[in-house]
């Protein structure tokens, strides 16, 4: 007997977004699979980032819906705080804990069953071996954004949301997170939000947002 | 229910954790707490004050020396978050009914730590007798669980004004006067040895508790989401 993963998916319908008076986007259509990468793109002040933190649950939209469906059912809120991880210059982790205390209390409050030597695996992956029991306080920029992404994969979602993903990273930095995304493709589905050509071109699809 | 409580369980320590490390709060409350215990016996010990007018004097002194240290400290249980823009990681991770009962817990502490210093020096400090130790006891304890509940939730409201530590003080103090009120009655019933035997102060401050608390598991949701 086979045991089915259930197949999860995302499905936005005429999302819009306006600021009192000011409208940065609307009518947003898409729907993503597993497998698939979004690009999403637009000049400054287009609402990329918006869009992404509305795909995530952390603001609402002014119009339109956003549904995470896991087997063409809707996954509600608490189903897209387990199935989404996020990468943003907006998060921030918490100063005074070290990398392997952010991520286990992540792992803890998102009722994921981690341990701490998966814990450990993904500080490596992201290059972060040496510095696991560092504050995150004391990281360099780079450093910081190498634990958001692990932080983002550890519980691994089925939904990864990466505004502007290699943001100051080394070389070494944008090759590790050039493997990691390779990987999720196949897992999962991915959008990620930029002007970086490089970081574009890993899209399937482009979402253009000043158009 | 348990992942709930796990949750917020993991919301607490890191909250403790943090606190340990950085001493933000609990610094910005026993001081707060330490002066103007020194400040109140210094300048009250150079007046007569009758024993009868003593022990609603000292409850009313007592509680607001409580209340206005946990007012200097507890908005930092969200506002720390909100400036440290770790708001949107904890959005992401947690439910908000587990947040907010992790960071009532937290709240809970120290004010605990609050009242376990500060009682005993007042008492010291003032020459504070009391008949009733029990129900002393048992009346700052369901006080000082109600202060928590109260502070909690305005704490979070607050969480993204821009004069955070004056609309604290406003949101809190109408919230916070019938549980003051009550408390002070009975801290000033346990001194002068009145009958005690209703409990009233006791039950009117677990069910100020309870109403709290109820309350705020159903508007933190929409407090805290936009």
């Amino acid at each position: 007997m086979s045991v089915q993963t259930p197949a999860y998916s995302l499905e936005l319908k005429n999302v819009a977004k306006h600021f009192g008076r000011t409208l940065l986007f609307k009518k947003v259509n898409f729907h993503l699979h597993p497998g698939e990468i979004i690009a999403v793109t637009g000049w400054n002040g287009s609402g990329k980032s918006t869009l992404l933190r509305i795909i995530a649950g952390l603001i609402r939209p002014s119009a339109g819906k956003v549904n995470l469906l896991k087997s063409g059912v809707p996954a509600g809120s608490d189903g897209r705080r387990k199935f989404t991880g996020m990468v943003s210059p907006a998060l921030a982790l918490y100063d005074e804990l070290s990398a392997v205390e952010n991520l286990n209390f992540l792992a803890r409050v998102r009722g994921a069953d981690i341990t701490e030597q998966e814990i450990l695996d993904m500080i490596s992956a992201v290059g972060l071996q040496g510095w696991e029991h560092a504050l995150y306080g004391i990281y360099s920029s780079g450093m910081k954004q190498r634990l958001k992404m692990a932080q983002a994969l550890l519980h691994k979602p089925p939904l990864l949301l990466l505004d502007e993903p290699f943001s100051n990273l080394d070389s070494k930095g944008i090759s590790r997170f050039d493997s990691l995304i390779s990987e999720r493709r196949r897992a999962g589905m991915i959008i990620i939000a930029s002007n970086e050509q490089r970081e574009i071109e890993y899209g399937d699809r482009i979402v253009n947002l000043s158009e | 229910m348990l992942t709930y409580l796990n949750e917020a369980k993991a919301i607490w320590f890191r909250d403790l954790r943090s606190e340990f490390r950085t001493r933000y709060a609990i610094n910005a409350i026993l001081m707060f707490a330490f002066t103007t215990l020194v400040a109140v016996s210094f300048s009250l010990g150079s007046f007569r004050i009758s024993d009868s007018d003593k022990p609603f004097l000292y409850a009313a002194l007592l509680w607001i020396i409580l209340v206005f240290s946990a007012l200097s400290g507890l908005a930092r249980s969200f506002v720390k978050e909100e400036e440290a823009h770790t708001i949107d990681i904890l959005k992401l991770s947690a439910r908000p009914e587990a947040i907010f009962l992790g960071k009532l817990l937290f709240n809970l502490t120290l004010l605990g730590i609050l009242a376990l210093l500060i009682v005993p020096l007042f008492i010291l400090f003032m020459g504070y007798r009391i008949e009733h130790q029990l129900y002393f006891s048992m009346v700052v304890l369901s006080g000082v669980l109600g202060l928590g509940a109260g502070t909690t939730i305005v704490a979070a409201m607050i969480a993204r004004a821009s004069v955070r530590g004056a609309l604290f003080s406003a949101l809190s103090f109408p919230l916070l006067f019938p549980l003051m009120i009550t408390a002070i009655k009975g801290c000033e019933r346990a001194a002068t040895g009145m009958d005690v035997a209703g409990w009233h102060e006791v039950k009117l401050s677990v069910a100020y508790l309870v109403i709290m608390v109820t309350l705020s598991l159903f508007l933190f949701p929409l407090v805290w989401e936009e």
